[in-house]
């Protein structure tokens, strides 16, 4: 600052001069990834000397079902960037899961109109629920959680309550065999499908995010709904398409699930919305929104999905790795508290 | 008269270090019974770092404090408190769904015999404190129902529940009407009497002749001068508190006033849901020519903000009897982005609340009224555009800042107000609404916002400035519309008439009888 209260300052690209302890804390996700990765092989078990965690298999399962809850977690991000939480993204899944497997199965439809209804039906459920929120002032919790109820009832009523298996072929009841796609790998057999469309949309949301005068609406209303209104952000669209954004990716979840199972079933999908939140948390998007980015929740659904992984190997009790899952998230929150200048 | 009384206070050498910033350094200070001692600055001098130190928000500190003589050091606000120390904060903390008495004696209730609260008792000695101090409020009544003037008295009457000897005002009046800084103005003649001794920090020069006995004023964290508040010109303690002589403080003036720009006729708001304590327009009218600042005066409660929130599209929702024309084009802005695209700017009362999203950067806070304007192609928004803008906007409103990416509350109040200010001038409006523009804003930032409302009424924007400071109304205005009540009851030509003539005005007939 220059002594002389008159001299006005603006350094001309703006950039901030980097604090190294800031620096540090916006990739704490990513250094937790990094312990946890390093945590993963060190408590692997080996078979002949061959490190189990590192073995392509292992990893092909640790992306691919990092893929789903991260789908859903992109679409989290930007609805907790409002402000907002969406609770309804697991019964979504679960509704487009089985209403693929149905649309496919029963009513052998083809993949891409059957695809195509499927996002129609978790974005305009989406929209409804931002629709409930914005303009009758209700807050996304509650919306989500009535939503949440009411996707898993049109789930059950859609498929009778029964899951349905998906068989592949040409005839009647077969689904067609381009949809088993999803469950493959591509990239000589080691990148599975769901992996990729994963980090396509955690690109495409990165971007989006980046550049869009949406996205700076959207870090507005988060910030201070008041002052974005006030400042002529239409505050309402933007919480209404967010909610939309965030139907859409859990329906696409749906379909990546339906496709990785070969089955849809009403229940899928159960708690997911639970992990997806623990990942945008972790990845240091605050709650009370305004501040986060997709990488973060990227880093943080990767490091959900190793611990997981890494306690699965070690047959570690399934109520054991509830517990650890939790602590780890509640010191994720933790270390977030006490970055500096926020 | 007071300054052979007892030192209640005397705090010397005080130093106190942030990183790299010295906030205080080297100061003497001291408060005398029955003394009201003014504490001025600009923003950022030290009042605030000086004013904790004393009552134990901060404790690392160098230098002395001496109690009554003895020598203290408090480990926290409690330990102050103990000493007959306290502060009344500008953030007012009071629980809002309590009642007045549980507010004063939360944390410290008194029992009965067999353990529970005891009301009764609470209720009798709230009672005789908000006798002591001259206000008459039931006790029972919840605080969240006061209004903030009586809410300020209650956190007084808290701090004497607390037997405190000196009480430390920041910023006590900012957001009071003129009879409620009246009121105030007793309750410390009041406390006066009872030899208390009282720290007052005000940015207002008036309020400071009238209630202090003594002003010290601070700059770059050391003390510059001791005035005796009674005989010190505005003049005088301005230029102690920057360091070199101030330009006049309200703009010179901008030329003739151009044709008619705004017209609002009988104006009146049926809210579809009646809010307490907001006053809807009832049957306003009013005129803004192009290039003439027109201010708005009243009471508390007189109905100037929502007035203005309303022509912004930002009001109560609900039917408009009446019309309000923008160049002869009756409009109704359904939000406020339909106001900025019909060209109606606002800056609202309160910046920090809503104005600003505090956490991030000037650069987003300056554009992000014109961002969607700023798209290259298709949803992208242009950097550079950004960039530019908001470096324009900054240089021009002469805003002090290292780097627009710092976090726009890192700066002070008048350059985060500057900020708002720009951001709203980018939209290229023609009528400007500004709601307490200068609030909480120091006097030199305060005088650089006068000189650029000077500035956009050069250019041919109207301005609708709705004011409680009257020097501010009368300094700025060509002429002033008072408003009662949501009506329009008077209208004044600034070059006629001072501030009494104001204040009466804004008070009325009935108010002054009322008034005591």
């Amino acid at each position: 600052m220059s002594p002389d209260p008159d001299v006005t300052e603006v350094t001309e690209n703006g950039r901030r001069r980097i604090d190294w302890r800031e620096t540090l804390f916006s990739f704490q996700s990513f250094f937790g990834l990094i312990a946890v990765f390093v945590a993963a092989i060190v408590f692997s078990p080996r078979r002949n000397g061959e490190i189990l965690f590192l073995t392509s298999d292992n990893l092909f399962n640790v992306v691919r079902a990092v893929s789903e809850i991260g789908i859903i977690a992109i679409g989290m991000t930007f609805v907790i960037l409002v402000g907002g939480i969406d609770l309804s993204v697991g019964a979504v899944l679960g509704l487009s899961a089985v209403g693929s497997a149905v649309l496919l199965v029963h009513d052998d439809l083809g993949v891409f109109p059957a695809v195509l209804i499927v996002l129609a039906v978790g974005l305009v459920f989406g929209l409804l629920q931002g629709m409930a929120s914005a303009l009758f002032g209700i807050q996304a919790f509650i919306v989500t959680l009535a939503g949440l109820q009411i996707a898993r009832g049109l789930a059950r009523i859609w498929s009778d309550g029964q899951g349905v298996a998906i068989a592949y072929g040409d005839g009647p009841n077969e689904a067609p065999v381009t949809f088993s796609l999803l469950g493959e790998r591509t990239f000589g057999g080691v990148v599975p499908i769901p992996a990729l469309i994963f980090a396509g949309l955690a690109v495409l949301a990165i971007l989006f995010l980046r550049t869009s005068a949406f996205a700076r609406h959207l870090y507005a209303v988060g910030g201070n709904e008041k002052a974005a209104r006030l400042s002529g952000v239409p505050v309402n669209r933007v919480k209404i398409i967010v909610f939309g954004i965030s139907g859409l990716l859990a329906a696409l979840a749906g379909i990546v699930h339906a496709g990785q199972l070969n089955q849809g079933s009403p229940n899928d999908g159960a708690g997911y919305e639970l992990d997806a939140i623990a990942a945008v948390v972790i990845g240091g998007t605050a709650l009370t929104g305004g501040r986060g980015s997709v990488v973060g929740t990227v880093t943080g659904a990767l490091l959900l999905g190793v611990l997981n992984n890494i306690l699965a190997l070690n047959n570690i009790d399934a109520n054991v790795q509830l517990l650890i899952k939790g602590l780890v998230i509640v010191a994720a929150a933790a270390l977030q508290r006490l970055r500096p200048s926020s | 008269m007071a300054n052979d009384a007892p030192r209640l206070v005397r705090m010397t050498g005080i130093g106190k270090r942030y990183g790299g910033v010295l906030a205080c350094q080297d100061v003497d200070f001291d408060i005398r019974a029955g003394e009201v001692h003014a504490l001025l600055g600009e923003n950022g001098a030290g009042k605030s770092t000086l004013m904790k130190i004393l009552s134990g928000d901060i404790t690392d500190y160098s230098g002395e404090i001496a109690v009554e003589g003895a020598p203290a050091r408090f480990g926290g606000p409690v330990d102050a408190q103990r000493a007959g120390i306290a502060m009344i904060h500008q953030e007012l903390d009071l629980v809002p769904g309590l009642s007045i008495a549980e507010n004063l004696y939360l944390g410290r209730e008194p029992r009965t015999r067999i353990g529970t609260v005891d009301g009764r008792q609470m209720r009798v000695w709230t009672q005789a404190l908000l006798r002591r101090i001259g206000i008459d409020l039931d006790p029972r009544r919840p605080v969240g129902e006061l209004r903030v003037g009586e809410q300020q008295l209650v956190t007084i009457a808290r701090a004497l529940s607390l037997d405190a000897k000196v009480l430390i005002m920041d910023e006590p009046t900012s957001a009071l009407s003129t009879a409620e800084v009246e009121q105030l103005f007793a309750v410390i003649d009041e406390l006066r009497r009872e030899d208390a001794g009282i720290v007052y920090i005000s940015h207002r020069m008036d309020e400071i002749g009238r209630v202090a006995d003594r002003a010290t004023v601070l700059r770059n964290g050391r003390i510059v001068e001791e005035f005796d508040a009674r005989s010190m010109t505005a003049e005088q303690a301005a230029e102690a508190m920057v360091g070199r002589p101030v330009r006049t403080l309200f703009r010179a003036s901008h030329g003739e006033a151009g044709e008619e720009l705004l017209r609002v006729e009988d104006l009146t708001v049926h809210p579809r849901r009646v809010r307490s304590g907001r006053n809807e327009p009832a049957g306003i009218s009013l005129t803004v020519r192009r290039g003439e600042i027109v201010g708005l005066a009243g009471l508390l409660g007189a109905g100037r903000t929502e007035l203005l929130e309303t022509l912004y599209g930002a009001g109560s929702a609900g039917r408009w009897d009446g019309r309000v024309l923008l160049d002869g084009v009756d409009v109704r802005p359904r939000g406020p982005r339909a106001a900025l695209a019909k060209g109606i700017a606002f800056v609202p009362e309160d910046r920090r609340i809503s104005g600003l999203v505090l956490e991030h950067s000037v650069l987003a806070n300056t554009v992000v009224s014109i961002v969607d304007k700023l798209r290259t192609a298709g949803l992208v928004v242009s950097r550079r555009a950004e960039q530019a803008n908001a470096a324009e906007s900054a240089k021009r409103l002469r805003v002090k800042l290292s780097s627009l990416a710092d976090p726009v509350g890192t700066l002070s109040g008048g350059n985060q107000q500057k900020v708002v200010f720009g951001r709203m001038l980018l939209t290229k409006p023609k009528l400007l609404l500004l709601d307490e523009p200068t609030r909480g804003v120091d006097i030199n930032a305060k005088a650089e916002i006068y000189q650029l409302l000077g500035e956009i009424a050069g250019q041919g924007i109207g301005v609708l400035l709705a004011s409680s400071e009257l020097a501010e109304l009368i300094g700025v205005c060509d002429r002033v519309v008072v408003l009662r009540g949501g009506r329009n009851v008077r209208e004044l030509r600034t070059s006629e008439i001072g501030e009494a003539d104001l204040l009466a005005a804004t008070m009325g007939e009935t108010a002054a009888g009322g008034a005591r």
